[in-house]
């Protein structure tokens, strides 16, 4: 498969997909938003984003540090027509079923061309200054340098 | 209850719904951790569970979805993907080379 070759970060998570200052009434509509940034650079088609929402009802994608990853189910692989991420930051936090998160990473996945990035993230989270200052980052250049990836 | 003795286990699978996100995430993180270990770590959608996994790594509430695809396999469910002490006790485990039950 094509898709499965690694993309550079800045189209895999492309400026068009990253929003640094949202606001959300709920985790539905972060939900929403994360999906709208994924569609804004057609990475897939309307019906997924009904999908991501389906998927957080069963099982949260809250990771902790403030970070939840909106993705949806394998059944909804159809509405995928590319690898890309999207960054939804909420300065004032979403009540995430009781968690406190501050940015949404909406994920669309056809192939692997996403796991680098994945992983870098979870080295981000795994540090908690990285963490802090992913979830303070005000410009698109803060948030390539940290979710830059180190190895792979 | 499973009884995991840390020292056999030579492949860990982290299971979620779709294997698309979360599980990835985990796994890459274990796979730093374990990589002194000589552990094989991999991430997989739970309906597609290698059945040569000496321990799958899993959500809670697909623990039992993730029991039936692979019977006899040991499951260690976990709430939180970043410092969950089900999973950090299975690292110690496999690190030490302890016996341990979940």
């Amino acid at each position: 498969m094509s898709d499965n070759e690694s993309k550079p970060l800045t189209e895999l998570l492309a400026e068009a997909s990253i929003t640094l200052d949202a606001s959300a009434t709920g985790r539905d509509d972060a939900i929403r938003q994360a999906g709208a940034g994924l569609l804004a650079v057609g990475a897939i088609d309307a019906g997924y984003i009904d999908a991501m929402i389906d998927r957080e009802n069963s099982v949260s994608t809250f990771m902790g540090e403030g970070v939840a990853i909106p993705h949806g189910t394998l059944a909804a692989k159809d509405s995928v027509k590319s690898d890309a991420l999207s960054m939804v930051k909420f300065p004032d936090g979403v009540d995430w079923d009781g968690n406190d998160v501050r940015i949404a990473f909406g994920i669309a996945a056809k192939g692997n061309g996403h796991i680098a990035l994945l992983s870098q993230l979870a080295t981000v989270l795994m540090d908690p200054e990285k963490a802090e200052a992913l979830r303070d980052a005000t410009t698109v250049e803060q948030v390539y340098a940290l979710l830059e990836s180190e190895d792979e | 209850m499973a009884t995991i003795d840390g020292s056999s286990i030579k492949k860990l699978i982290v299971a979620c719904d779709a294997g698309m996100g979360s599980s990835v995430m985990l796994a890459s993180t274990l796979k730093k951790q374990l990589a002194k270990n000589g552990v094989t770590v991999e991430h997989s959608p739970v309906a597609s569970i290698p059945s040569d996994a000496d321990v799958v790594v899993t959500q809670t509430n697909l623990a039992e979805r993730a029991r039936g695809v692979v019977p006899g396999v040991p499951v260690v469910p976990f709430m939180l993907f970043l410092g969950d002490p089900a999973v950090a006790k299975l690292v110690k485990a496999i690190q030490n080379g302890d016996t341990v039950e979940f």
